[in-house]
């Protein structure tokens, strides 16, 4: 089956992640290729080649974490649209490659398929940056449990509430040398 | 179509709108105030990095070198912003362009603006952070200034109370941030002022064929602009305004657009506008700390870590002040620049350390104001022409910071 995305479209809705957030504007008029139909039909599929990029992305991410690919599918992230099309490109690589299922690789030959999409034209470069930014966003920041935070990197998330004794410390005077202002403003 | 008679109207609801619709109200001036973006309440917050939520409220434009962020919602700005209030020193009203003259009006400079700066600051609560309350990290940069002889000064915010959650820039659950939909909207709103959210102007019109002379009271003058505002969402019902007087409050991009939308209506509409657009100059370095440095903490603690270096403000014309970002922006950071280990095992390990190991230093400074902002059918994007002279400010503020750092021993990432 051929899947006609725009490529202007795609680079335009992962600039918006890949760039900070910001739209990203790059002419093209270029179609990208045409993937397996079992990546349409077969959603854990995509989930399992999904979750192996990620644990390659982010080495010491739970591969067991519910929420670990769901960025990756849900229709408020731009790579949604794209989800099955990149699980296809990252199969295809390992097959081309290594001979064997992304998700089946060890981590190195993963990394070095990642590195491939990196490396590759200017539209899978920014599908590639894309995800691997939307992967980090996602559990960094605890995008689906604002409380939860990401404990890898001691991110408590919302409403943890500390003493000041715990954001500031004890003396803090003697961390402080000369000051130019008697009030924080200069003339 | 509706239309709606008003002594002023006012378009935005952020800084440089808020005030003038207050004043003008309690000088007994009708007054509306229309927001392109939603209404706005503490109650509305949430501490999150989701982009669906922030996205929702801050929006961005990109252009090549530079990048514009920006708010639509009630207060503009103010619900998001890091909640530094400084005034500006004598040094940004003494800049000069390329041809040597003075970029601001004459008679606009630091001792004739200081008695509104005292009156916004009484209004937005605005004051030195107390020692006790300075973050580790503000803490840590201020010794790593220390280190090297050079001073630091502890800042002033626009905040009551402050909890210290570190969530500053996605707004204040807790209403301590001193944003104007705590202060001026609702006294404005009190003195008559009416405000309309989710209202989009589209374009100014003068009405032709009216006589007015300069210097007569605002009631005296006559009704001289329409303005075609358009719901937005639901119905996008339009709505005329017909003012006295238009206040442009929509910020850097807002009013561009809005004034390149009217160009057609408005034959003497300046070609400066859109140009000449001044930005922060930031240039940011970060680098982990060396053994034997107390802990930073990026996460806890007001965004903004307490301290301002005006030690090279003379030289350099630059201020110098540790950075605090939650994984969103230090993921998107890391992302622009596309470089290092962005990714895999050794960027796991960087991330490890960003809490309490990593700091960031970030340089405001006096770069010439020469973003141009371009607007086509409505799509706005940005442009900064790399000069040598901005070319040599980024080069040298970026060896001075990592100066600082590394002088301390820090490891540059």
């Amino acid at each position: 089956m051929q899947h006609d995305i725009s490529r202007r479209h795609l680079i335009q809705q992962l600039g918006l992640i890949a760039a900070g957030l910001a739209a990203a504007c790059t002419p093209a008029r270029v179609l990208i290729n045409a993937y397996p139909q079992v990546f349409d039909d077969d959603p854990a599929l995509v989930d399992r080649v999904l979750r192996a990029f990620v644990i390659t992305v982010i080495p010491a991410a739970p591969a067991d974490d519910a929420d670990l690919t769901r960025a990756f599918t849900d229709p408020d992230y731009p790579l949604a649209p794209y989800a099955a099309f990149f699980a296809a490109d990252l199969a295809r690589r390992g097959r081309d490659r290594f001979g064997a299922a992304f998700e089946r690789l060890a981590p190195e030959a993963r990394t070095a398929i990642v590195g491939d999409g990196l490396a590759a034209d200017a539209t899978s470069r920014k599908l590639y940056n894309g995800a691997i930014a939307l992967a980090q966003i996602a559990f960094y920041a605890g995008i689906y449990d604002a409380r939860k935070g990401c404990a890898l990197i001691d991110f408590e998330g919302a409403n943890h509430w500390h003493p000041l004794a715990d954001i500031t410390y004890p003396d803090p005077t003697r961390f402080l040398g000369e000051a130019l202002t008697p009030d924080g403003n200069h003339d | 179509m509706k239309t709606v008679r008003t002594d002023v109207l006012v378009i935005g609801t952020g800084f440089g709108a808020a005030a003038p619709a207050l004043r003008l109200a309690q000088a007994g001036a009708s007054v509306v105030m229309i927001e392109k973006g939603p209404k706005l309440q503490t109650a509305d917050f949430r501490q999150t990095s989701d982009p669906k939520y922030i996205l929702k409220y801050l929006k961005g434009i990109s252009g090549d070198h530079l990048r514009l962020t920006y708010a639509e919602a009630l207060g503009g700005g103010s619900g998001f912003y890091e909640m530094v209030s400084l005034r500006a020193p004598t040094l940004a009203f003494e800049q000069l362009d390329e041809a040597g003259r003075l970029l601001w009006p004459a008679g606009v400079d630091r001792p004739a603006l200081d008695p509104y700066y005292a009156l916004a600051e009484r209004m937005l609560h605005v004051a030195q952070i107390p020692i006790e309350e300075v973050p580790k990290t503000g803490l840590v940069f201020a010794q790593l200034m220390k280190n090297l002889g050079l001073s630091v000064d502890r800042c002033r915010y626009a905040v009551r109370g402050c909890q210290g959650s570190g969530f500053c820039v996605t707004g204040c659950v807790y209403g301590a941030k001193q944003s104007l939909f705590l202060n001026y909207l609702p006294q404005a709103v009190a003195a008559g002022a009416n405000i309309e959210t989710d209202l989009e102007a589209l374009a100014i019109q003068p009405i032709g064929g009216i006589r007015w002379r300069r210097g007569c009271a605002l009631r005296e003058l006559p009704y001289r602009y329409r303005v075609t505002a358009r719901r937005r969402g639901g119905s996008g019902d339009l709505i005329v305004f017909v003012a006295r007087v238009v206040i442009l409050g929509g910020g850097t991009v807002g009013t561009a657009k809005l004034l390149s939308a009217s160009r057609p209506y408005l034959p003497l509409l300046s070609e400066h506008v859109g140009r000449n657009i001044a930005y922060n100059g930031s240039v940011k370095v970060a680098a982990l700390l060396p053994d034997g440095m107390p802990d930073a903490d990026m996460f806890t603690g007001r965004t903004h870590p307490g301290m301002v270096s005006y030690q090279f403000l003379g030289s350099h014309g630059i201020t110098v002040h540790a950075v605090k970002a939650l994984p969103l922006m230090l993921v998107s950071a890391a992302h622009l620049g596309l470089h290092g280990d962005f990714w895999g095992a050794k960027n796991v390990e960087l991330m490890r350390q960003v809490r309490h190991r990593m700091i960031i230093l970030d340089a405001f400074g006096l770069t010439p104001p020469g973003g141009a902002l371009q607007v086509v059918a409505g799509d706005a994007t940005m442009s900064l022409p790399l000069t040598a002279r901005l070319r040599a400010y980024h080069a040298e503020t970026k060896r001075l910071l990592e100066s600082i750092l590394e002088r301390n021993g820090c490891r540059m990432v």
